[in-house]
């Protein structure tokens, strides 16, 4: 007889989530995590797309520590001296709420409360040496000296999953994989914010950046969100690039993204209130293995679940999104009495069916493109190059815009079918 | 020789995280809201002595504090360490209180449990440095006292302590019951681990109010407290001088040093 019927190995989204879905059908469930409180282990850039939560927390949206709705969407490449953007509000977020900024310390510890308030046992503070199996069967954790016994073990661990690895049940993450992430927190006064990024209320600014200014081929998305009083700001660095490239340093990185002269001036006056660096997981559909077996099944990052190509960064919702159907799939095989590969290939079938699969299918490749040379280099050189042409006065007669972007490419050195074949790629990928 | 058991009570505090504290610049106060809950590290220390003591002549540890009730965390913390029982001495009486009548807190608390052989603390909680507590409560219950031990033994009802002093260092025999203080990083504390926090968790501690311990109310907390805090500023941080040297005439930098007395030459 098991001392519980699912243990859950790291309390961020993915695994607290998995535990209040489990806890809230009767399971006995304990959720074990190594950071103390939950939540200071954890980075994320620090916006929570999508209505995922709803499935577990019905009033979520009044209840969990969100800092700004997100009501305006940037995506810009930043050359050294321009930055060329798609600036998107409307309205209709305010209504229609997408996206929410949130911080990670608040937000985990907010939801390993509800798991602990649906009944699951929270330990805080300690780390999971490795799985206890048998015949290839997962049949607890182990700690210490001691083993812990359960009927299966959802691995909810994040981006380097080590027990999982350990196990077996995962490669270590490439470079090709995973990205890193750093990320600092600026305190703000509310009002400044207000007023530097046009917002009112808790509406919130939600910004990614192509930093193609970047010297020595090294590649890298920045982003800024901002909270109710301060702004999360990070990078995003290609860890091959930086690897080929062995003398660009990561936080220089930081440093240049936030000393640019159109973002300096967003944080400016603001105070340092954290630095973190993490892992990213950056692979696509390719690179995801098989998420369960015989007593266990993976979730969240540990599983891969993180979409980021420089332009957009999304995660915690796939998190979510797994470990209510990870939690989902124990409490079927509880009821069967079954945790069989078998049974818990319901997981799996999930998952097909869910966006987080459809996405990454779709999906299929972009990392390629989004770290290529031609979003990180040409597109913004010939945006720059172009804008540069219209919106010069030089007395000179105009030329046709499609004559300028052409003339443009030409410049950086581009042949026309070059282009065409780089464009229709990336059209292709998205 | 038989063996006796030990009944020792470690006493433990929580503070904030020594690391992320910041001083709020308008009220001077310790910003709390920002930084998390730790337990004093030089209590870790403490509690590793009791389990060590215990690891070898057997017994119990107590562990006690006074504090919020967020110092759960705490508790459980010393239970996945090895604790025995925890016991949190929690009641809004007790706020605002200085070291006096915390140490006459705690103080009660141990004679309410009654029976013990030694009674451990940190030398000093990281938050306010005082260092009074522990040398507070020997004194509230009349025993005899070590203080700022780096290692700690027991041998025939005998507690032999190592102190760290100035100039070197003391070895002090004490017959039990005694209370001995120990010394930041004075030893590797054990981890806690999954199998004896899930039994904490089960097991619970326990929290004790004003009402069991039986104390006049004026004795405790801001009542009971004689130090007045008139006053509270921040220190400036001076700017440190700087000053370029070339590389290739360090002469200019030895004869600064020499003249302005901060280099001296050996004499002949």
């Amino acid at each position: 007889m098991s001392e519980f019927d699912a243990i859950v190995v790291g309390a961020g989204p993915a695994g607290s989530s998995a535990a209040i879905k489990m806890a809230n059908a009767g399971l006995k469930v304990l959720l074990v995590e190594r950071g103390d409180p939950p939540g200071t282990k954890n980075v994320s850039g620090g916006i929570l797309w999508g209505k995922d939560l709803s499935q577990i927390i019905p009033d979520w949206e009044k209840t969990a520590p969100l800092e700004r709705f997100v009501e305006r969407k940037v995506t810009s490449f930043l050359t050294a001296d321009s930055e060329i953007s798609i600036d998107f509000k409307t309205l209709k977020f305010s209504t229609d709420r997408t996206g929410y900024a949130v911080l990670r310390t608040r937000l985990d510890q907010y939801l390993s409360k509800k798991a602990s308030q649906a009944g699951a046992t929270v330990i805080t503070g300690i780390t999971v040496d490795s799985l206890h199996m048998e015949n290839g069967k997962v049949l607890g954790v182990v700690n210490e000296e001691d083993t812990i016994t359960s009927d299966c073990v959802i691995l909810a661990e994040g981006a380097n999953p080590r027990v999982a690895i350990k196990a077996g049940l995962r490669q270590p993450p490439g470079d090709d994989d995973v990205a890193l992430g750093i990320k600092q927190v600026y305190k703000l006064p509310e009002a400044t914010i207000n007023e530097r990024y046009n917002l009112r209320g808790n509406a919130g600014f939600a910004g990614e950046y192509v930093l193609s200014f970047l010297e020595d081929d090294v590649y890298a998305g920045g982003f800024l969100y901002t909270n109710k009083d301060s702004i999360s700001a990070g990078v995003v660095v290609s860890l091959s690039k930086l690897r080929e490239n062995g003398k660009t340093r990561s936080f220089d990185i930081m440093e240049k993204f936030v000393s640019h002269p159109f973002i300096s001036r967003l944080l400016e006056g603001g105070q340092i209130q954290e630095y973190s660096a993490h892992l990213v997981y950056e692979g696509g559909y390719s690179t995801m293995a098989k998420l369960y077996g015989n007593g266990y099944m993976i979730a969240g990052d540990a599983a891969g679940f993180s979409f980021s190509n420089g332009m957009v960064i999304e995660g915690m919702n796939y998190a979510i999104a797994s470990g209510i159907m990870a939690g989902e799939a124990a409490i079927q095989a509880k009821k069967e009495g079954d945790f069989s590969d078998q049974s818990l290939s319901r997981y799996g079938r999930m998952l097909e069916e869910s966006y987080a699969i459809k996405d990454k299918k779709t999906f299929r490749g972009i990392e390629k493109v989004t770290w290529s040379p031609l979003v990180h280099r040409i597109i913004p050189r010939i945006a720059e190059n172009s804008m540069m042409k219209l919106f010069n006065e030089t007395g000179e007669p105009k030329d046709h815009v499609v004559r300028i972007l052409l003339d443009s490419a030409f410049d950086q050195g581009i042949s026309k079918s070059d282009l065409l074949i780089q464009g229709y790629r990336l059209m292709r990928r998205m | 020789m038989k063996k006796v058991p030990l009944d020792i009570i470690v006493m433990v505090k929580q503070v904030p995280d020594s690391q992320e504290v910041v001083i709020d610049p308008v009220t001077m106060n310790l910003n709390r809201s920002l930084t998390r809950n730790v337990t004093n590290r030089a209590d870790e220390n403490a509690l590793e002595v009791a389990l060590s003591l215990r690891d070898k002549a057997g017994g119990t540890v107590t562990v006690i504090s006074m504090g919020p009730p967020q110092a759960e965390t705490t508790m459980y913390e010393c239970m996945a360490r090895g604790a025995d029982r925890a016991i949190l001495v929690s009641d809004r009486f007790f706020g605002g209180a200085d070291t006096y009548p915390t140490g006459l807190t705690l103080a009660s608390t141990i004679s309410k449990i009654g029976k013990f052989d030694v009674v451990v603390a940190g030398e000093e909680s990281s938050d306010s440095s005082t260092g009074h507590v522990g040398p507070g409560v020997a004194e509230f219950l009349n025993i005899d006292q070590i203080t700022y031990c780096s290692h700690v033994d027991y041998k025939d009802r005998h507690v032999i302590a190592e102190r760290e002093l100035e100039d070197g260092t003391e070895v002090v025999k004490t017959p039990t019951p005694v209370l001995v203080t120990v010394l930041l990083n004075s030893n590797f504390p054990r981890r806690q681990t999954l199998r004896r926090k899930i039994d904490a968790m089960k097991k619970g501690f326990e929290v004790w109010n004003l009402e069991k311990l039986g104390l006049p109310p004026e004795w405790v907390g801001v009542r009971g407290s004689p130090t007045i805090v008139r006053r509270m500023r921040s220190i400036k941080e001076k700017e440190r001088a700087a000053k370029k040297f070339d590389l290739s005439n360090l002469g200019n930098l030895v004869s600064e040093l020499y003249e302005k007395n901060i280099l001296k030459l050996e004499e002949d």
